[in-house]
């Protein structure tokens, strides 16, 4: 079939020197990005951007595909070892690597997520080589209905998260809702909420915010429950000396793993989603299905291997609408596209016919980074485990002044670094007075997606529309169910008793 | 432990070398320029304005004394980029990518920065502004558009991504061109109004050429250019079909006001040069635009009057009034009233027990206040009729509404005892830290991040009860090296040096 021939080409334009050295040069900057808090996906691609100018084009674009890809991996480093999610799309990551650290297991945590990367890149290219036809055509269905009931199905993990005290979780998650609507309105231009401030006329940023919340606040409250020094030294030896995670444990995450880059990828496909929401999808279905339930957010491996399968799986995913559409699936393929375009490809459906090498050859490249990704990061696992088992004092002012950095760059703003301190202390509040403080960044991250589906889809047309179109129906459905379920099982058990 | 404090000693004299180098001003006695220029992008990396000034600064390595470096600043469609360049000094170093959008945007906003306070330097590219349709639509030509808008009396509606944008100021001159009566809808994105398009949901989108390629489904029906593009020679432009209607994003440079003559004329000689240059040439037509080069004086001149015409547009749009009504009390004494009143109420409620009252219930009022600041604030919002959106005062008053109702289950919670008790542990380590953190935040804008990160460090470690001096020193010392080698090297951020020195 053609497949086979344009595999063929796909070879002949990837084997040779320089693209194979982009593959290894790419995983490794993508690990060191995506471990930098600060540093997203898709500044990493951004920056790397002028070092392809003078390159030929599949040079060019596996170097960026590469950083993408492994980008997604690294941000899970930082979530394990710090609470601090290196990329966005390692929130989800913190709720039990961080856990597993705190027990004294980074390294189960950090094999898992690689492990768990590994095999949704993998999927994700699989299902981006086979699929990329009918998923285009999922990316096309998707109207604003679609994109609302997307994000309040995002939003249903709350009920994992809040555990027992739903007030608290609901507190957490409509502060953050309500936050992000500070800032431009999405239909009128119009700043909402800034308080005559013009720094917040865009609203709170991001990166600084989440930051704050998760590395700033956890330090604070973890220096107010301070553990004396003798107790450090102790747990030093224990990581240093434990040994590597026993496979036969990883092996039963397989089909975790799977079905968790299946859900990254479709969720990948759709423009704009983006792989932040695919971990919360994705955790929230590893938990409903789990037989463990209740080890969720006390350092459950099920924890840590879905988001990070899920995050690397939209990679493939966020591909498929830019080759079969050329439109961009997420911020770092937006930068992709630009990539294309300097190289004078076009991206969408005539690049196949045009240039098949180029196309197969990225499809092969994604493969051989995620093998690459895999092996570069066996090796520094080693060395981020040493580096955790640094006494906390010494790393304590080191993530500060990195927090300070990461949200100063953005914007080269210090406006920023005081957002970064705010939420740090309003995540040490959180936690003090025992509410959940992952809602609050989940609002952050889906409360414009929300607000800006439903207030488009109420101009098209009606609210009935949301339930008489099959796409928002199912997801909509998905949502409850999803949201209800975990009440449903507490009932159940507590019926049996 | 000797051999900690040689590495102490090593990282010592590294760091005051850096010092020396950061803050003495060895650019004394070389002339203009004698370090980077930067180009400051307003949006995300991979845009047009993006990728041009990409190309400009390779380009410009040519021609110039000194490398050109780009720097991303997103934001408020371009406010955050131009308020970053009136915060620097006009010292010829901060070059602002500008484009015919900002011109609205500025307006729009009712921001504090005016187009007058930039010198433009040069124009290098004109993108023509583009009406395009999805091929199954049925309409071929600029007419089969103005019989469907006939008949549709109104009704027919045009996507594109903002309101008040450059895209739909191009949608009303084209209707009053065409002499038709239309609708608009805001897609957000220039990808979301693709994906509308391509999902064939409404007859026309406004964008530019470059949009389209690729995408089989998709057709331009005409260009708003003096002439027909040579990367497209099929298609139409609006002026051989008897509609004068010319427009287009096009982008250019510009200065901080008050730069010295001496860089201006350097940088509008550099791209005058670039304009020249094949390489440039060929770099427009393959993104499907025209290689426009317009000098200082016509560019000044040529905005001067675009100003005009935008604000006439908007106004006529509705879109330049206030939307915020003026209230009878400022803002800082209605929070204040709200917080007196709720919290009187909460230690009404429970009967000034303060044992009672802890944390929780604290901050639980803390979130009450706050939605109830919310939901005020959104009846100030004052919205003109007649424009097709969903308020803006719905989703936040339905947030803030969720907040209360939330936040009084809690406090029901917490007065029944359900809650588990707040662990209270050794607050004051804690805000010893937080106190040298908000002294470390203040310093790095007077004296800068060089210096006030070592001192930081060494300071927090020490109230963590670390005593090992040469370690302390080896990393404070060590993590300043590397974030300069990994931030200012690697990525080209300038981190700040402080306002004082």
């Amino acid at each position: 079939m053609d497949i086979l021939q344009n595999l063929g080409q796909g070879f002949s334009q990837l084997m040779h020197f320089t693209p194979l050295l982009m593959i290894i040069l790419g995983v490794i900057i993508g690990i060191m990005v995506g471990v930098l808090p600060g540093l997203s996906p898709s500044i990493g691609v951004a920056l790397m951007l002028p070092a392809t100018f003078g390159m030929d084009p599949m040079s060019a674009l596996v170097l960026l595909t590469s950083v993408y890809l492994s980008s997604n991996y690294g941000g899970s480093i930082t979530a394990i070892a710090i609470n601090t999610p290196g990329t966005p799309g390692a929130v989800a990551t913190t709720f039990d690597g961080y856990e597993l650290t705190k027990q004294g297991k980074p390294l189960y945590a950090l094999m898992t997520s690689l492990t768990a990367s590994t095999v949704g890149g993998l999927v994700g290219t699989v299902i981006l080589i086979l699929f990329s036809i009918p998923l285009a055509k999922l990316a096309l269905s998707f109207e604003s209905y679609e994109y609302f009931a997307l994000g309040v199905f995002g939003m249903t993990i709350i009920s994992s998260l809040a555990g027992d005290n739903p007030a608290k979780g609901f507190i957490s998650s409509i502060l953050g809702l309500l936050l992000v609507t500070i800032g431009f309105d999405t239909q009128l231009p119009f700043s909402r909420f800034n308080l005559g401030v013009s720094n917040l006329a865009d609203g709170i940023e991001f990166i600084p915010a989440l930051i704050g919340l998760f590395a700033l606040g956890e330090i604070f409250y973890s220096i107010e429950n301070f553990k004396i020094l003798r107790k450090e030294k102790s747990a030093k030896k224990t990581i240093l000396k434990r040994k590597s995670l026993p496979l036969n444990k990883l092996w039963k995450l397989k089909n975790l793993m799977l079905r968790s880059s299946v859900i990254g990828t479709l969720v990948g496909v759709i423009p704009g989603a983006g792989g932040t929401i695919a971990t919360f999808i994705a955790y929230n279905n590893a938990k409903n299905t789990s037989k463990n339930p209740n080890k969720f957010g006390k350092g459950s491996l099920e924890g840590v291997a879905a988001p990070e399968a899920a995050n690397n799986g939209s990679v493939g995913g966020a591909l498929v609408p830019l080759l079969t559409l050329g439109i961009p699936g997420s911020a770092s393929t937006a930068v992709l596209i630009g990539a294309l375009m300097i190289h004078k490809l076009n991206p969408g459906p005539q690049l196949f016919e045009k240039e098949p090498g180029i196309v197969y050859g990225l499809f092969i490249s994604l493969f051989i980074a995620n093998i690459v990704m895999l092996g570069i990061g066996l090796l520094g696992n080693k060395l981020w485990v040493k580096i955790i088992a640094a006494p906390k004092k010494l790393l304590y002012p080191i993530i500060i002044a990195l927090s300070f950095i990461g949200s100063y760059f953005i914007q080269n703003s210090l406006f920023d670094v005081g957002t970064c301190i705010a939420f740090g202390l309003l995540g040490w509040m959180l936690k003090r007075a025992g509410f959940p403080t992952a809602p609050v960044i989940l609002g952050l991250i889906l409360g414009k997606m929300i607000e800006e589906n439903l207030r488009l889809s109420l101009v098209k047309g009606d609210l009935i529309e949301f339930v008489t179109r099959p796409g928002s129906l199912i997801i909509l459905l998905l949502a409850v169910f999803s949201f209800f379920l975990p009440y449903i099982k507490k009932h159940l058990a507590k019926r049996k008793q | 432990m000797k051999k900690y404090w040689f590495v102490a000693g090593i990282l010592l004299i590294g760091y005051l070398v850096l010092i020396a180098f950061l803050y003495l001003d060895v650019s004394d006695g070389k002339s203009y320029p004698n370090k980077p220029i930067v180009i400051v992008v307003h949006s995300k990396p991979g845009s047009a304005i993006d990728l041009m000034s990409r190309k400009i600064a390779e380009l410009a390595g040519k021609y110039g004394k000194t490398a050109f470096v780009v720097e991303n600043h997103p934001g408020t469609q371009g406010i955050v980029a131009m308020q970053y360049v009136m915060d620097r000094d006009a010292d010829g170093y901060t070059l602002l990518g500008v484009t015919k959008s900002f011109i609205s945007t500025l307006i729009v906003n009712k921001s504090n920065v005016s187009i007058s306070d930039f010198t433009f330097l040069a124009n290098m590219i004109s993108d023509p502004e583009a009406i395009i349709t999805n091929k199954k639509s049925g309409l071929n030509t600029i007419d089969d558009i103005i019989k469907q808008a006939d008949e549709l009396n109104g009704a027919q509606v045009w996507v594109g991504p903002g309101t008040g944008s450059r895209d739909h100021l191009m949608a009303m001159k084209t209707w009053k061109t065409l002499g038709i009566k239309a609708h608009w809808v805001d897609y957000k994105s220039g990808p979301q109004s693709i994906l509308a398009m391509l999902r064939n949901e409404a007859p026309v989108y406004v964008g530019n050429p470059a949009e389209t390629i690729g995408k089989r489904d998709l057709k331009i029906l005409a260009i708003a250019s003096a002439n027909r593009l040579e990367s497209l020679p099929e298609v139409p432009t609006f002026r051989e079909n008897g509609y004068n209607l010319v427009e287009s994003m096009w982008r250019g440079f510009a200065f901080k006001r008050g730069t010295p003559e001496s860089a201006v004329k350097y940088l509008s000689g550099i791209l005058e040069k670039i304009s020249e240059d094949p390489e440039w040439i060929t770099y427009c037509k393959d993104v499907f635009s025209f290689p426009e080069y317009v000098g200082p004086h016509i560019f000044s001149k040529r905005v001067k009057v675009e100003t005009t015409e935008t604000i006439q547009y908007l106004k006529n749009a509705g879109l330049l009034n206030s939307y915020i009504k003026k209230a009878i009390l400022p803002l800082w004494l209605m929070g204040l009233i709200f917080a007196v009143l709720i919290f009187s109420i909460l230690f009404w409620v429970f009967r000034f027990d303060f044992t009672r009252i802890n944390f929780n219930i604290i901050l639980s009022s803390i979130f009450l206040w706050i939605s109830v600041f919310f939901f005020y604030q959104t009846m100030l919002f004052s919205i003109p009729e007649g424009l097709n959106i969903i308020s803006p005062a719905l989703i936040p008053r339905i947030w803030s509404v969720g907040l209360f109702i939330a936040v009084i289950w809690n406090i029901i919670n917490e007065w029944k005892g359900k809650n588990k008790p707040v662990k209270v542990g050794n607050y004051k380590l804690t805000g010893k830290i937080i106190m040298l953190l908000l002294i470390y935040f203040v310093a790095i804008s007077y004296i800068g991040y060089y210096l006030s990160t070592p001192l930081f460090l060494i300071s927090a470690m020490y109230v963590l009860k670390y005593r090992k001096w040469p370690l302390m020193i080896i990393n404070a010392l060590g993590f300043v090296l590397f974030s300069y080698l990994v931030f200012d090297i690697l990525l080209k951020i300038e981190l700040p040096l402080g306002s004082l020195l």
